[in-house]
């Protein structure tokens, strides 16, 4: 329907002698989220450095909230909000002053910066924390107030830099529903991340780099097609059993892998009903399992089925 | 437009819009103007010195101990011939001690910058439409005040504590002061583009230690540049601080003032412009 918010071809990025990003294609509509999956290394904040300005390609296009990240470094820099995995915050202003700081260099009031600040605050729970110096806040109290200065100037695009390392289950959540509200009223966000299942829960669309080039691109769905379902891993009660087990779960119809320790054994791509079969196979023969396991495909399944299969 | 605190909370979706609000929140803010900027980090820069009172203890103790040492230890140099006659060391050496207070706060800058690239807020003003000349303007300036209350203290405890009374008077003092910032500002150009450029606090204070001392000492900051030995004498002429502590001592002194003035002025500003270039270009890069 329209231009794309965030658009980049062949981007390259090299450093002296090492190629960081080769040749990335990323086009994201409006008020959607796109999901940047990779390892460590793999390019995804080098990406998010070239679309924020903070780093120029060595070649290729990008436009970002229709700016050209090269010539108009200045314009894309008044739209955009950035975030990352630390932290870019003053620690020594509390956090209220953080946000009105902001605020004020944008070309808010004074006045104007206190109203944003409080209403950021409040937003954010930070309400009762907002007079104290940000280095004696929580790692999630942080992450909070950072993407907070991210979001004062009502950015049309915001750059997610893994946003949820390091923060525990209830704290990702809260991030997540915050993530989804932006989107929801017309954010537009680029987000990187080594984890499949945040990737999938936010993302209309992922790419996913290695080795800084795209490896492949879709929705989530069509990658989760590719990478199987959940794998189940199973631990025996006696060691003993184990062969017999193996043996059993093959006459089921499984293709049993030997698991972590000698007494365990994996069963790739199950479903909770593949689970059950196993389970009441190996009962029958009084097999007892100490322990069952489902685990989500990983970032390594998806490199995994990726590289064996050409991408589309 | 505005609501009376504590009273509604805000609504979460109109606060995280991405568009203004239909309640009265403004256009979109995509950069203040320059001076505007200037202004907010010079601010911020001053309230967190304020808020350390060790910093400002320090930042005030240096200079006065300076004062004492000096003033004690080469008071007795004020009888060799070399030295201008009828002239107590104490009015001789303050404007000296004013100038070299200046150049060590102007290297306090350059530290100050390199350690604050890892505060997190710089990273964050990279990605916002902030210009890095504000953000280094602003610390310059911000060390600029915090150097004329060093200066102004240092002033009040000499003529207090150690019986400076230049002939200058009042007025010739202030012009001095006011000199000596001038100058120490350009120079803080110098710290600022080593900071900007080596971004390392440890290779910084070697820097600018290697900077500043023989700015300090190859001048007659310390002692009439006739009684250094030729080669000394050869760095001192050329030395920007030389004309900055003569014009500084010339006024001061009430003797009269010209060439001294003129070079202290234009060399200050040669290097102040070309620190500014260096610095902000160094100061850009990621």
């Amino acid at each position: 329907m329209t231009q794309p918010v965030i658009e980049a071809r062949k981007i390259s990025v090299s450093f002296g002698a090492v190629a960081a990003l080769s040749e990335v294609d990323i086009s994201v509509e409006r008020g959607t989220v796109h999901g940047l999956l990779g390892h460590n290394g793999a390019g995804k904040t080098t990406l998010v450095n070239v679309l924020s300005t903070l780093v120029l390609p060595t070649s290729g296009e990008a436009t970002v909230a229709g700016f050209d990240v090269r010539d108009q470094g200045h314009l894309v820099r008044g739209r955009i909000g950035l975030t990352g995995q630390f932290a870019s915050v003053d620690d020594n202003l509390c956090g209220r002053d953080n946000l009105v700081l902001v605020a004020r260099l944008l070309g808010a009031s004074a006045r104007q910066a206190r109203s944003r600040a409080d209403d950021l605050l409040a937003v954010f729970g930070l309400t009762d924390a907002a007079q104290r110096a940000v280095k004696t806040y929580s790692g999630g109290m942080r992450r909070r107030i950072d993407l907070a200065a991210s979001l004062v100037g009502r950015p049309e695009v915001l750059f997610l830099d893994e946003p949820t390392t390091g923060l525990d289950p209830p704290g990702r959540l809260g991030l997540w529903q915050i993530i989804e509200e932006l989107v929801t009223s017309g954010t537009t966000a680029l987000l990187t991340t080594q984890y499949l299942t945040e990737a999938d829960r936010l993302a209309q669309r992922i790419s996913v780099l290695s080795r800084g080039r795209v490896a492949v691109s879709g929705t989530p769905a069509a990658l989760k097609a590719r990478v199987g379902g959940a794998s189940t891993h199973l631990r025996l009660a006696v060691q003993a059993d184990t062969d017999r087990a193996v043996a059993l779960l093959a006459e089921a119809g499984f293709t049993p892998l030997p698991g972590v320790g000698d007494e365990s054994v994996v069963l790739p791509a199950t479903t909770p009903s593949d689970l059950a079969t196993a389970i009441v196979a190996l009962e029958r023969e009084q097999i007892a399992i100490a322990e069952v396991t489902m685990a989500e495909p990983t970032l390594d399944d998806v490199y995994l089925a990726v590289t064996d299969s050409p991408h589309d | 437009m505005l609501r009376p605190p504590g009273v509604t909370r805000p609504d979460r979706t109109a606060v995280l819009s991405s568009s203004p609000g239909a309640n009265g929140s403004p256009e979109h803010w995509t950069g203040a103007r320059v001076h505007v900027q200037v202004k907010v980090l010079c601010g911020r820069t001053l309230r967190i010195l304020l808020n350390d009172p060790q910093l400002v203890l320090f930042s005030l103790a240096q200079p006065l101990i300076m004062l004492t040492l000096f003033s004690q230890v080469f008071a007795s140099i004020a009888n060799t011939a070399s030295f201008p006659p009828g002239v107590s060391y104490v009015d001789y050496l303050m404007p000296a001690i004013l100038v070299t207070t200046g150049i060590g706060s102007a290297m306090q800058s350059g530290v100050s910058l390199v350690s604050e690239m890892d505060n997190g807020l710089l990273k964050r003003l990279r990605a916002m439409p902030v210009a890095p000349r504000a953000v280094l303007l602003a610390r310059s300036l911000a060390d600029v005040i915090r150097t004329a209350v060093q200066l102004a203290t240092l002033t009040v405890a000499a003529t207090l504590l150690f019986g400076f009374r230049p002939v200058g008077g009042v007025l010739g003092t202030l012009a001095s002061v006011l000199l000596t910032l001038y100058v120490n500002w350009a120079l803080t150009w110098i710290f600022l583009a080593l900071a900007a450029a080596l971004r390392s606090p440890d290779a910084m204070q070697m820097a600018g230690s290697l900077a500043m001392f023989p700015l300090m000492f190859a001048s007659s900051a310390y002692v009439p540049i006739e009684a250094l030995p030729d080669w000394l004498r050869a760095v001192a002429v050329v030395n920007p601080l030389t004309y900055a502590v003569d014009a500084a001592r010339a006024l001061t002194m009430g003797t009269p003032v010209g060439a001294e003035l003129l070079a202290a002025c234009v060399t200050s500003l040669v290097i102040a412009v070309v620190g500014m270039h260096v610095a902000t270009r160094a100061f850009r890069r990621p």
